[in-house]
């Protein structure tokens, strides 16, 4: 019993370290860019009191809080997003981009931002993104899991998903042939993944939307942690499989659809948070997997984002070479040093 | 009623193809019923109908005297847990983690564990011998120490049942036999219903209360071991080729196929090493007179000798004496294995030094001095050896020496055909 004490003290110390590190990033990222503000100034700001600069006031405000806030956010959303999908298909690499589900994604928002005016839509807004994206994400998650049914392979699954990634891509490619260069120039500067330009109004749907399904991946946990044992184990030990099924499907499309809505596909984070998380913990508890992948994905988002702004500045990078750079090292680095089965 | 689960003339399979058809079954309180069958027979198809993940293609499952359908799964677990074939991915959990897993069904929405689920956890890691395996990964476990903490699972289920889909299989003897006894001490202590299949033949008669043969589709037979294996029961079950099942000792022999060309003489268990010793350095053997009880009677009968049989505890017959002096005249070779000789197999030591006198080649494995106040004068025809291998060794020289040196290549050929 007290080996089991230690290691949830354990766990709860790696918790409370990561919450600090991805609270220190994201003041960092309020602080940091082409103007920098003293951290005492960006606290002074967003505790509302103090007398900041008016300049630094409006920067804060309207470029780098909205901005920060979604970074922490949209980690969290596709780090849970991958975990929930790693968990599903019972396999260590998939996450959203590689089963195709940013790309059902990215040609559904393609359809709506470039074949806007097709659509006799005067402008784009950010409930249009959404929509587009989330019936991307859920379409071919459908096509998946409708397989999934028939195909009890799940190497033939997740080549069934590949499939689809590709199908979309060429379809979204086939759309750019027909768009204006402006909105083809606009789309592709959103498929490169990015967190810059977040509104006000889009970081409002971005926590309205992803918050009430992280909370619901956290609520989930234990019938998670059944569904490691495989379905069949899992429904002997009274779970109902089918709703869970749709259950997890539905998140996870939900949490992928609503961050590619507006930051367009970010690779890897989904795949390399839940696997440093199940390492760093030394577990595959999901009791503890959740809350540590929603704080760690919070945390590696706005490390890269961090990167991204600053490695080339004033140039910035677009988010998905970081999120890979930073991401596939560490992952190798995890795995060759404990030398573990994931 | 004590029935745990009741099935009758049920037909399973997969949608509507019946994989095997009208299946009884009764399962009582602390009863180990097991399923054993060829590989493919459906064994796996009739647990999993059992255990509620596969629905019978017709007729119905009762638990408790309620239709397995309508039973609500969550309940369902507090009545049944299972041991699947399925490999798990558990690498990152701790055994204590997986054990607290199996309170699934009655835990709150978050798994929180009181001290009672605690307690219960823990009494069924000891239950299963796996208690001081508490703290290591199930990536580290062995494959047979996998198996008890599975079974650990499902016993903290706390269910009056558990069905377990070949349990034994990768294990090594020792955890076989664990297994087992585990199960067994479960059904007598606890009073757990436990269904299982096996492949192993000894562990399911030796082990087993009640045993059901799966075979083309059917149930063949049912019932105590004792009851239902018979001569040749086995045989037909597997359909094996090339090798005998006794089920009297309950063991496999891989039987020689030659034609003899060894007589040879053994009595209570001084045989039975020989024997599989030329078998497997490729003879035919004669096996001279035994009585119908002897140990050296049955595995040479597994092993394809042709026996000349004496009935049991009786004085070997003149009939019998004749029947073998004829038969030894067709061989080369005489093995006198030092079988004990008492007043009813007297006669052997006769037709030893008959052998003797016609010039046989005699080779004894007793030694020189117990020969020559077995056989007196006779002794000095006789050939010593110590050990099985000796005698193979020396017969093949011996074939070899007749044959002329030309042929020495005929013997890797033989050996071809032995392996």
């Amino acid at each position: 019993m007290d080996r089991g004490r230690q290691k949830l003290n354990k766990h709860l110390f790696l918790l409370v370290l990561l919450a600090i590190l991805a609270l220190m990033v994201f003041l960092l990222n309020v602080s940091a860019g082409s103007v920098n503000i003293p951290l005492r100034n960006v606290v002074e700001v967003l505790l509302g009191h103090g007398n900041a600069k008016n300049t630094y006031q409006s920067i804060i405000m309207n470029i780098r809080l909205p901005r920060a806030l979604a970074t922490l956010v949209g980690g969290a959303c596709l780090a849970v997003s991958g975990l929930l999908l790693q968990i599903f298909f019972r396999n260590p690499i998939v996450e959203p981009y590689v089963l195709g589900i940013s790309s059902g994604a990215s040609l559904f928002v393609g359809m709506v931002v470039l074949g806007g005016y097709s659509f006799s839509l005067a402008y784009v807004t950010p409930m249009f993104m959404f929509i587009g994206a989330f019936l991307g994400a859920m379409a071919v998650m459908l096509v998946v899991v409708l397989a999934s049914y028939k195909v009890k392979n799940i190497t033939t699954l997740l080549i069934i998903g590949l499939m689809a990634g590709f199908i979309c891509s060429a379809m979204t490619s086939m759309l750019t042939a027909f768009a204006d260069k402006e909105k083809i120039h606009s789309y592709m500067m959103w498929t490169l993944g990015s967190f810059s330009g977040f509104s006000w109004t889009q970081v409002k749907y971005l926590y309205i939307i992803g918050i009430p399904f992280l909370i619901m991946a956290l609520l989930i946990c234990k019938p998670l942690n059944a569904m490691l044992f495989g379905e069949k184990y899992a429904i002997s030990m009274g779970l109902n499989i089918r709703r869970y099924r749709m259950l997890v499907i539905l998140i996870s499309s939900v949490l992928t659809a609503v961050i590619t809505a507006f930051a367009g596909p970010i690779s890897f984070v989904g795949l390399a948070v839940p696997h440093m998380v199940r390492i760093f913990f030394g577990t595959s508890d999901n009791r503890i997997l959740i809350p540590g992948v929603i704080l760690a994905g919070a945390f590696m988002a706005g490390i890269c984002d961090l990167g991204a702004r600053m490695l080339m500045a004033p140039t910035e990078l677009p988010l998905s070479a970081i999120t890979s750079l930073l991401g596939a090292p560490i992952v190798v680095y995890l795995l060759l040093r404990k030398g573990e089965e994931i | 009623m004590n029935n745990i689960i009741l099935a009758e003339k049920i037909d399973v399979g997969y949608e509507k193809k019946v994989v095997v058809e009208k299946i009884n079954l009764c399962g009582m309180k602390g009863q180990l019923i097991c399923l054993l069958g060829p590989n493919g027979a459906g064994k796996s198809t009739i647990l999993r109908t059992l255990s509620g993940l596969l629905a019978p293609v017709s007729g119905a499952v009762y638990i408790n005297g309620h239709n397995l359908k309508s039973i609500k799964k969550k309940e369902l677990a507090k009545k049944l847990a299972v041991v699947l074939t399925e490999q798990v991915s558990l690498g990152l959990l701790t055994v204590s983690e997986i054990a607290a897993m199996g309170r699934y069904p009655h835990t709150n929405m978050i798994g929180k564990l009181s001290q009672d689920d605690k307690d219960i956890a823990n009494d069924a890691l000891r239950a299963v011998n796996a208690a001081h395996l508490k703290d290591r990964y199930y990536a580290e476990l062995s494959d047979g120490e996998k198996q008890k903490v599975m079974i650990a699972r499902a016993l903290i289920q706390q269910p009056e049942m558990i069905i377990l889909d070949e349990p034994t299989s990768h294990l090594d003897i020792k955890h076989k036999v664990e297994v087992i006894s585990i199960l067994h001490r479960l059904c007598l202590e606890k009073g757990i219903t436990v269904i299982l299949s096996l492949h192993d033949i000894d562990l399911a008669i030796k082990g087993c209360e009640t045993i059901l043969l799966v075979q083309g589709g059917k149930i063949t037979a049912q019932g105590t071991p004792e009851e239902i294996i018979k001569v040749g029961t086995i045989q037909k079950l597997y359909d094996i080729e090339g090798a005998q099942y006794n089920e009297l000792l309950g063991s496999l022999e891989f039987s020689s196929p030659k034609s003899p060309e060894i007589f040879l003489f053994g009595g209570n268990g001084t045989g039975s090493c020989i024997f599989r010793a030329l078998s497997r350095a490729g003879f035919g053997m004669y096996c001279g007179v035994l009585h119908s009880n002897d140990i050296d009677n049955h595995i040479g009968k597994a092993l394809g000798c042709k026996i000349i049989e004496e009935e049991a505890f009786k004085n070997i017959s003149e009939a019998t004496f004749h029947q073998a002096r004829e038969i030894m005249k067709t061989v080369d070779y005489i093995i006198d294995t030092g079988f004990p000789v008492g007043s009813i197999n007297a006669r052997n030591v006769d037709l030893i030094i008959e052998a003797i006198k016609i010039n046989k080649i005699v080779i004894s494995l007793i030694p020189r001095e117990c020969a020559e106040s077995r056989y007196g004068e006779w002794a000095k025809g006789i050939r010593y050896c110590t050990r099985a291998s000796e005698v193979s060794k020396l017969i093949r020289e011996h074939k070899q020496e007749r044959r002329g040196t030309h042929n020495e290549d005929l013997q890797p050929s033989d050996r071809r055909q032995i392996i």
